[in-house]
């Protein structure tokens, strides 16, 4: 059995509501895809779906993940090709259901299917650790935990990964998001350090607070795209991470400075 | 029913006997109808040790004693009833080691308690990892914490007050000693070396357990 998969599945979690998981999810998701590989990004936030939103895919829904459950179409009618890359699939939520219309084992049998015809599968999971996200883990062959500086996310994100591990998913990575450098420095926000040294698990990557992911969500293009972002880039770089390479991570300390900074970056090479 | 107390474990060096609750009376009327049963085999058997959960150590004694000189048992540890006690007074008097509970039962839990995991024992609690906040830990005895106590840890359940929590670094969001509750000062105070938390006289005091450090 575990020979004939192809793909490799990563559940996008993180406890706390509001971490940016969606944006996460669509971005790791459009960066594979610009990179080659297939990919089904799978909207498992049944009632709450926001990630068709966030692709800009919204419109074109017909069929959603209920309707493949419950057998009222084929799962290919239900995966929507994304608007800018070919091999890039969603398969949106219902937004008429609850989180009771997924079981587990119908979320297991699902995946799988859907790791024979591609690469990578990434799932968006609710917030919260009740059944939405169980469903949400139980096809998962890898995790990736959201998280922002702040203590409360800390602590969810700790919890979640408590959970995974109970259900045999280990060593999950994380991604630090909306982080403020100057804040950092000033000494009155979390730094990675500190978040690091409470949840012990690797990092995949830092995502700098950057009002382009917000201009980027609300237009529906995930800011992986956008070259010129400092977020579009700490994207790329989680994505080349996600593949195996070996990545630096990037040097956030001018993100929140003047134009002066920026220009004597350019002019001096930093 | 009363058999469930008490069950005898044969290896080659001889027996051992593991008791369950802590009423001698109950202890001893089950474990002599044990013996009984088969009084011809046990005659003269090498006890290696008593042991059980809520087992005290003057119950041990009584249960040594017993087997000893009613039922021929030949004692392993000779010293283990005779010496221990005066053993252990004397070690306390001169400040050898510090007045904890006597050792029993140890739960050895390996890794980190994430939020949300609770360890619930009724011996000691010995955690190879950090502990961190969110994650609580109930023992009766001692709790050791071998990294970073951020959780809630609660020693000494039910009454034992000579329990103590240790850990390499001791940053917990609140201790329990038996009933004493106690919380740490408002403000960020890290020490880097291992401290130990225990009652004296009703407070709980929290000291470096390296008195040389």
């Amino acid at each position: 059995m575990e020979n004939e998969k192809k793909g490799t599945s990563i559940v996008v979690t993180s406890g706390k509501g509001g971490v940016g998981k969606t944006t996460t999810s669509a971005n790791i998701g459009t960066g594979l895809a610009m990179l080659g590989y297939s990919v089904v990004v799978l909207d498992a936030d049944i009632g709450l779906r926001n990630l068709d939103v966030v692709m800009g895919l919204e419109n074109r829904i017909v069929y959603d993940i209920v309707d493949v459950v419950e057998k009222n179409c084929k799962l290919k009618q239900a995966l929507i090709k994304d608007k800018r890359h070919e091999n890039l699939y969603l398969l949106p939520a219902a937004q008429t259901k609850d989180k009771t219309a997924v079981s587990s084992s119908q979320m297991v049998e699902l995946v799988n299917e859907l790791k024979e015809n591609y690469d990578y599968i990434i799932i968006d999971s609710p917030a919260g650790i009740e059944q939405g996200f169980q469903y949400s883990i139980a096809g998962a062959d890898e995790a990736i935990i959201v998280t922002t500086p702040e203590v409360s996310a800390v602590r969810d994100a700790d919890r979640v990964i408590g959970i995974l591990e109970a259900n045999e998913i280990y060593q999950p990575k994380l991604i630090v998001n909306r982080i403020r450098q100057d804040m950092v420095k000033r000494g009155d926000m979390m730094n990675i350090e500190d978040i690091l040294d409470i949840l012990a698990v690797k990092l995949l990557g830092v995502v700098p607070d950057d009002e382009n992911v917000v201009i980027s969500t609300n237009r529906g293009e995930p800011v992986i795209m956008d070259e010129k972002a400092l977020s579009g880039k700490a994207y790329r770089n989680i994505v080349r991470r996600i593949i195996g390479e070996e990545v630096d991570f990037l040097n956030l300390e001018n993100t929140n400075q003047g134009k002066l900074s920026k220009m004597m970056k350019i002019l001096f090479g930093r | 029913m009363s058999n469930s107390m008490i069950s005898i474990k044969g290896i080659a060096d001889g027996v051992y006997i593991n008791v369950e609750g802590n009423d001698y009376n109950k202890i001893k009327e089950s474990l002599e109808m044990k013996i009984n049963e088969n009084i011809e085999f046990f005659k003269g058997s090498k006890l290696i040790d008593v042991v059980g959960e809520e087992l005290t150590l003057d119950i041990k004694t009584e249960i040594m004693l017993l087997l000893k000189y009613k039922y021929d048992f030949v004692l392993k540890n000779e010293y283990m009833i005779l010496d221990r006690e005066i053993e252990k007074e004397d070690l306390i008097k001169n400040n050898k080691i510090p007045n904890i509970v006597e050792e029993g039962m140890t739960k050895f839990v390996h890794g980190t308690l994430r939020s949300g995991q609770e360890v619930s024992y009724n011996g000691n609690i010995v955690v190879i990892g950090d502990v961190n906040p969110g994650a609580v830990l109930r023992a009766k005895g001692n709790i050791i914490v071998l990294g970073l106590l951020r959780g809630v840890a609660h020693a000494g359940i039910g009454g034992n007050k000579n329990a103590i929590v240790a850990a390499y670094s001791l940053l917990p969001t609140q201790l329990r000693i038996d009933d004493i509750i106690v919380r740490p000062p408002e403000g960020d105070s890290y020490y880097k070396y291992p401290e130990i938390a225990r009652i004296i006289e009703d407070k709980v005091i929290i000291e470096p357990y390296l008195p040389n450090k």
